[in-house]
């Protein structure tokens, strides 16, 4: 097991920066995540660590031990790291048996012991009944766990997964996310794993990191990211939401248009009179069609909107509504558990904790 | 279920292909179980202990041997460097590798006659000049020089097979590897060699075929010194008085030998196959080749040269030169082997017609037969359709001059006597040349989906109609590139033909080979010229027609 920790970390392809002066500390046995678009950098931090690339900036270092710099570089076969690639990475010309067995070999150990840890890791992985079969013949689920099971089977001080599960169909995927996350209960291995889907990460991660243009956005646990985004982006980027725009009045009030403001959470600082953000979950919005009901919760600090309904779409364990919002010309996205039914064109009113509308900034 | 009025067509062009292979390998097979006196194994027996006719086959089984070993060596080594280096002017170099492939390896061994001829080769006639010694510095009429220019015509086959492994295999393959712990020899030991090690042994293999079935090279270059090979031998058998039986007895182990080693190569790819595992993602990364850069380049250069450069420039300069081995002075500078061929010489002028007859008419033929019998598998119209297209690939391994022997066996008495017109020929190009429009248009039918002919036929549109209205526009420019492969195999044909011909029947490449005979230098070169100038066009016009429709997304 490893601490691993990133320091002004920076990689500039041509002009533009990769990777930029990005911190981080990833503890011993920690599962983090590194989130985000295409482009952000992710991929371009992971083959940092794996020692591919050289950083034009900044540090790593494992165990307190600097394994990169501009000046210093360990090669990849020396950094006790394993890899699972986007595209496997499985090798064509070896059985399911050789590939797994391809990295205890090179540290040298008896055959006798080879096949023994071979085998567990494939039971593990639930592909011993394949272990002749080459990877041509095996599906990409498959295939997908004995990469899994050649990064393993080393028991590597660091694990560094680059979309691994991007190119299964969403059953095995979902399959395949709780999977990892029993593999790293069992074996506690400081893992860093690049995903640009947000339930990836939620379910593996102990941290995630989400990342814009090269740099780290918000660190935190996945409630503390879904429930407290800092910015506008990380709010957007991961689940569905309403931004609502509005001038700050005071630290725990908002204007938005016509009068109304909006008790709000903050997890910043912001400056009062500027212009502000506002998100609000769609699932953390309840409706009410009674008036009495709605000046209740309104008396007990809620926030309360009237509008509209617009359009419902039923999905089954909950129904989408659309409300507009008149008087601020907004729409706010509602869902709400499907026993309550209102129709387009009634008469609505929404209500939201103050705790659950999160003041973001621009960024 | 109701009978369906287009299925007479798909059985008609099966039926057809299966007698067009079957006939010729059947009467080789029969003939040379035959003599005068009825059944015997006497033909063999003869050709299998004459010490003559024992070396020719030694002779081709060495040169096919160093020719496959040159071949992977030149053709490893540039397949690599433009695909995972950052050689300069990569683009310029694969063309120039394909013009190496397009150039026909006798107009080579031509070429490479007037070069490196003991007497008046140039390049010999330089090195006389500059060291003042009178001995020659090469004598292209050996061994070890027909191994050399078969091997500069040979190589492409292993360039391209290598490439091809080359871009398949991803830089992560490699990373995988160095991430657990093997430093760079070891992963060149353990991944990079054994993925591309198939296609470097099927390279070896078919660069052995391929110059185990040349002709034109062997005769050109072996003959004047007496050194014969199994394709010269089956051609001399020819001569009169011919022994068909014997020719028929010397193919057989020939096409034995061929279908041997295709299955060899095969069954090394086995269950592994390099086909892309796995999913996106996989990236590639240059190698920095440093200071050898331009060391690396002037290689390739000298390669080239040594296949494209030299044999161009001496056969221009012969074509354009009263005298080809002087110097291209002013005095020297004609356009007469120009009039010469085109206008002045009778059995060159015919030459040309029929050639270009032969080669549209194939081309055309071709393409349509190569259209349906895709289709027909592709689609799986018939029970069946896997064997057919068995027997369309089935020419593939059969050597031009064997097939040969068996369509002039097959074709030369009634009912069908074919011999003495082009349509023998025409029958023969079209079963060597099959394989290769047939591929073509395969593939080009798998990127097609099923579905959208489906649409033309769920709203009324026979198979036979859907077909032409949907697929066969989409498919245009994969047909257009059938054609033209055929078009240029056609033209460039000579190990057939030069059984096949009569005097009313020759083309281009008999004409060289005869001509050669005269001493007809100039005419020789002009026709040469010609063959590559239109070569080059077609497959210039079909690779911007090819761009034009990739641009244009037509592709879905």
């Amino acid at each position: 097991m490893a601490t691993v920790t990133l320091k002004g970390l920076t990689k500039t392809f041509g002009d533009a920066a990769a990777v930029d002066r990005l911190d981080l500390d990833i503890g011993d046995g920690e599962f983090v995540s590194l989130l985000g678009p295409s482009g952000c950098g992710k991929t371009t931090t992971l083959r940092l660590l794996a020692g591919f690339l050289q950083p034009d900036g900044g540090e790593i270092r494992v165990d307190e031990k600097l394994v990169s710099s501009p000046t210093v570089l360990i090669p990849p076969e020396r950094r006790q790291m394993s890899m699972i690639f986007q595209s496997y990475a499985v090798w064509p010309h070896m059985t399911v048996f050789q590939n797994v067995a391809y990295g205890l070999k090179l540290k040298k150990l008896a055959g006798g012991e080879i096949a023994k840890k071979v085998e567990r890791m494939l039971r593990l992985v639930r592909l011993d009944t394949l272990a002749g079969r080459y990877p041509g013949e095996l599906s990409g689920g498959q295939q997908q766990r004995v990469a899994l099971a050649r990064a393993l089977v080393v028991e590597p001080q660091t694990l560094l997964l680059d979309e691994p599960l991007s190119n299964l169909d969403a059953n095995l995927r979902e399959e395949m996310r709780f999977e990892i996350r029993r593999l790293h209960e069992e074996f506690r291995i400081t893992t860093v794993y690049v995903t640009h889907d947000q339930a990836e990460a939620m379910v593996t991660s102990d941290r995630i990191a989400v990342m814009h243009q090269g740099r780290i956005v918000q660190l935190g646990a996945p409630e503390e990211i879904f429930d407290r985004p800092k910015t506008r982006f990380v709010a957007e980027f991961i689940g569905k939401t309403n931004i609502l725009r509005g001038k700050l009045e005071d630290s725990r009030s908002v204007a938005l248009g016509d009068g109304l403001k909006l008790g709000v959470t903050s997890a910043g600082a912001h400056a009062r009179g500027n212009d502000v953000y506002v998100c609000i979950r769609p699932h953390n919005v309840t409706l009410t069609a009674s008036a009495a009901e709605a000046e209740e919760a309104r008396r007990n600090g809620m926030n309360l909107f009237s509008g509209i309904i617009r359009r419902r779409v039923y999905f089954g364990d909950a129904n989408d509504y659309i409300v507009e919002l008149p008087e601020q010309r907004l729409n706010l996205r509602v869902l709400a558990p499907p026993a309550h039914k209102y129709e387009p064109g009634q008469k609505i009113f929404a209500l939201a904790h103050p705790e659950q509308c999160v003041l973001v900034g621009e960024e | 279920m109701r009978f369906d009025p287009t299925l007479p067509v798909w059985i008609g062009a099966a039926l057809f292909v299966v007698l067009l292979m079957l006939l010729p390998l059947g009467s080789i097979f029969i003939s040379s179980l035959y003599d005068e006196k009825g059944l015997t194994l006497g033909n063999y027996l003869q050709v299998f202990t004459d010490n003559a006719y024992l070396k020719a086959i030694w002779n081709s089984v060495i040169i096919s041997f160093w020719v496959g070993v040159i071949a992977v060596a030149v053709g490893s080594l540039l397949g690599w460097l433009v695909t995972r280096t950052d050689l300069p002017f990569k683009r310029a170099v694969r063309a120039l590798v394909m013009a190496s492939f397009v150039t026909p390896p006798f107009l080579g061994a031509f070429a490479w006659m007037l070069l490196a001829g003991p007497n008046a080769g140039l390049l010999n006639n330089w090195y006389r000049a500059a060291s003042g010694s009178d001995t020659a510095l090469f004598n292209i009429f050996t061994i070890e020089g027909l191994i050399f220019v078969m091997a500069l015509y040979s190589f492409p086959y292993v360039f391209s097979m290598i490439a091809n492994v080359c871009e398949l295999i991803s830089s992560d393959l490699e990373d995988a590897a160095n991430i657990l712990g093997a430093n760079r020899w070891k992963i060149a030991l353990t991944i990079t060699l054994p993925l591309t090690a198939p296609a470097l042994i099927s390279g070896f293999i078919v660069a052995f075929l391929h110059s185990l079935s040349l002709f034109g090279a062997p005769a050109i270059l072996g003959l004047p010194a007496g050194i014969h090979t199994i394709t010269t031998q089956i051609w001399a058998f020819f001569q009169y008085p011919p022994r068909l039986d014997l020719a028929a007895a010397f193919s057989v182990p020939l096409l034995l030998a061929t279908v041997g080693l295709i299955a060899v190569q095969k069954k090394l790819l086995g269950r592994r196959g390099y086909s892309t595992v796995g999913g996106k993602g996989a990236q590639k990364r240059l190698l920095k080749l440093g200071y050898l850069r331009i060391p690396a380049l002037l290689l390739v250069i000298a390669i080239l040269s040594l296949s494209v450069f030299l044999p161009y420039g001496i056969l221009l300069k012969a074509a354009l030169s009263k005298a080809w081995a002087m110097p291209l002075t002013l005095d020297n500078l004609t356009l007469g082997n120009f009039s010469f061929t085109f206008f002045e010489y009778s059995d060159t002028r015919a030459a040309i017609v029929n050639t270009f007859k032969l080669g549209i008419l194939t081309a055309t033929a071709g393409t349509l037969l190569a259209t349906l019998l895709a289709y027909i598998t592709n689609r799986q119209l018939l029970r069946g359709a896997r064997y057919v297209s068995f027997f369309v690939l089935a020419p593939l391994v059969i050597p031009g001059i064997v097939l040969a022997v068996g369509l002039f066996i097959a074709y030369s008495r009634p009912p069908l006597a074919l011999y003495g017109t082009i349509w023998i020929l025409f029958v023969a190009y079209l079963t060597k040349e099959l394989p290769i429009g047939y591929s073509q248009t395969e593939s080009t039918f798998k990127t097609i989906h099923p579905e959208l002919e489906d649409a033309t036929r769920i709203i009324g549109a026979n198979r036979l109609r859907a077909l032409k209205d949907v697929t066969v526009p989409l498919a245009r420019s994969g047909l257009i590139a059938a054609w033209s492969f055929i078009f240029i195999g056609v033209i460039r044909e000579l190990s057939a033909s030069i059984l096949l011909f009569t005097p009313q029947s020759k083309v281009i490449s008999v004409v060289i080979f005869d001509l050669k005979e005269e001493g007809q230098i100039g005419a020789i070169a002009v026709l040469g010229l010609l063959l590559l100038a239109v070569s080059f066009a077609i497959i210039l016009s079909v690779q911007w027609l090819a761009g034009r429709e990739f641009f244009a997304g037509s592709r879905g």
